[in-house]
């Protein structure tokens, strides 16, 4: 590859230096017009070359600098491909051990006091699996399914959603906060499916009542910038470990300390998902033992 | 005689037959197994079961591909159809098809005898089911399936998406109790928390569309902590 730049490079370059020079050895300088024409001439091809073999190089630099892209590119989703197996296989493994421990019970014990509470442990893991592949779905389908684009009111549906977090049972122990702008104007609206959108900022005040403790705030913010509706949840939580925090968005990712924490481990990508597919973006920010605040950018309409 | 209503039961995963066959056996229903589609048709054309479970992703011949045999040759034999992933398009094509009702892998087998008894009960033996008409009518109400529109008094309205399958669902399962999980089923294709306050708007919105007073309600009655139910008779159209 880098042989063949410089070939390229020095190729034309001879070749318009080598027709320089013989336009300047083979006729003497003279005051000749034809002359100083070919002399002309032998210069104007020499830069002509040398233009050629800087675009060329060029061309081929930004090619090799794309196939590298991409290289890197497909490298880091074949990564976040290995990582997601490794959490399914995770996820799958502990009911599935459950179950098996289960059914070695039942087909051992004699007593019938005891298999109901084994049935009902089978029940549980197996509802868990079932809850498990059917969040998986719901991923896939918000990824490719066709959405509802009907414009959505911005503060009834923040008001919807704060209500909802309201009825959480950590809500009682916690400050919670809703400001939505008055002023100079209120939120434009946006195209999109609105119950996905509920579901959404739903997951983050979710996430924010349960990672948090009592007498934490957990506030929900809106704003307009520029183009664009600014939704933030904020809470005064643990907060993220700076390292953890790359990986938050990914399925199935569990951070240390969301141990002990019941969750799916889907819940922020099926928010990421949903806010990608209007368009958006999704941010955080995390201090550890400050708080946490998630951001969502969405276009307005 | 004849007091235990015959399902045939066609999938071809035996782990999922071995284990609904003597569920469904308990809940009062006899039942007989079918591997695959081919094999399905046989079984419907020499034993003529009071009703089909059909699942969608089998070999030689798909549930898909049986309903719709079954369909062009006029039999209206109650199918309930169990569709393997719960995609928005899967989900409309098993109404499309014909089929009265479906159900969504993995699904609570309580809930099947409970789709299967409603099935049963609306079931009028040789008739096509409303969900096999292309158009529906309920008084000034009409709703056309194929192009996806409504009109009230012969005045288009103007529904979202949601909203048309909202109603197609209630009008395909008329005089039936429809729980808020079934009907989040139907329109979103899953299960989520701020779900059921979604069909309620959804409802509200469309009684409104309708005109349809909820404490005297022509379509839509609300039966409170359970459902709605559509009250008002469908008729069907070609």
């Amino acid at each position: 590859m880098r042989l063949w730049r410089w070939l390229v490079i020095l190729a034309p370059t001879l070749l318009g230096t080598g027709l320089a020079l013989y336009f300047f050895l083979v006729y003497n300088p003279s005051h000749n017009h034809i002359v100083y024409l070919r002399a002309d001439l032998g210069i104007l091809s020499f830069l002509a070359g040398l233009l050629l073999s800087l675009v060329a190089a060029l061309v081929f630099s930004l090619r090799a600098r794309v196939v590298q892209a991409i290289l890197h590119a497909s490298s880091v989703g074949a990564e976040e491909r290995r990582r997601f197996l490794r959490r399914l296989d995770h996820e799958l493994k502990n009911p599935l051990t459950a179950i098996r421990a289960g059914i070695a019970n039942l087909a051992e014990s004699s007593s019938s006091g005891h298999n109901h509470e084994t049935l009902a442990s089978l029940q549980t893991q197996t509802l868990r699996i079932s809850r498990l592949t059917s969040d998986l779905r719901k991923l896939a389908e918000i990824e490719v399914r066709q959405l509802e684009r009907l414009p959505v009111d911005i503060p009834p549906l923040l008001r919807e959603a704060f209500r909802m977090a309201g009825e959480h049972p950590a809500a009682a122990r916690r400050n919670l906060n809703l400001s939505l702008p008055q002023a100079p104007w209120p939120l434009p609206t946006i195209q999109g499916d609105t119950d996905l959108l509920l579901l959404a900022i739903h997951n983050l005040l979710e996430n924010a009542l349960k990672f948090s403790s009592p007498g934490d705030t957990v506030e929900l913010h809106a704003f307009e910038d520029g183009q664009q509706i600014v939704i933030e949840v904020a809470d005064t939580g643990p907060g993220i470990p700076d390292d953890e925090q790359p990986h938050v968005w990914e399925e199935l990712y569990r951070g240390h300390t969301s141990r002990g924490i019941p969750g799916s481990g889907l819940g922020l990508a099926l928010v990421r998902a949903i806010i990608e597919r209007h368009n958006g973006s999704v941010s955080l920010r995390s201090r550890l033992d400050q708080g946490t605040v998630f951001t969502l950018h969405l276009p307005a309409s | 005689m004849n007091s235990k209503p015959s399902i045939l039961l066609v999938d071809d995963e035996t782990a999922i037959t071995d284990n609904l066959t003597p569920f469904l056996g308990r809940s009062g229903f006899s039942v007989e197994v079918a591997s695959n589609g081919e094999e399905a048709l046989q079984k419907v054309a020499s034993q003529n079961p009071d009703l089909l479970i059909l699942d969608v992703l089998m070999p030689l011949l798909d549930g898909r591909e049986v309903l719709r045999r079954l369909r062009q040759a006029s039999n209206w034999l109650p199918v309930i159809l169990l569709t393997q992933v719960g995609e928005a398009g899967e989900r409309a094509m098993a109404l499309e098809e014909g089929a009265d009702d479906y159900l969504n892998k993995p699904f609570d087998p309580h809930e099947l005898v409970a789709r299967i008894r409603a099935v049963l009960r609306r079931a009028r033996p040789g008739q096509p089911p409303p969900s096999a008409a292309a158009r529906l009518a309920c008084g000034k109400l009409v709703l056309d399936r194929v192009s996806r529109r409504v009109w009230l008094d012969q005045s288009e309205l103007s529904l979202t998406p949601k909203s048309i399958m909202l109603l197609e669902y209630m009008m395909t399962h008329p005089d039936e109790l429809v729980s808020r999980e079934r009907l989040l089923d139907v329109v979103w294709g899953w299960d989520y928390p701020v779900g059921t306050r979604a069909v309620d708007t959804r409802v509200a919105e469309l009684r409104k569309a309708l005109d349809d007073d909820p404490t005297r309600p022509c379509f839509i009655e609300t039966i409170p902590g359970q459902g709605y139910r559509f009250v008002g008779t469908v008729e069907t159209r070609t």
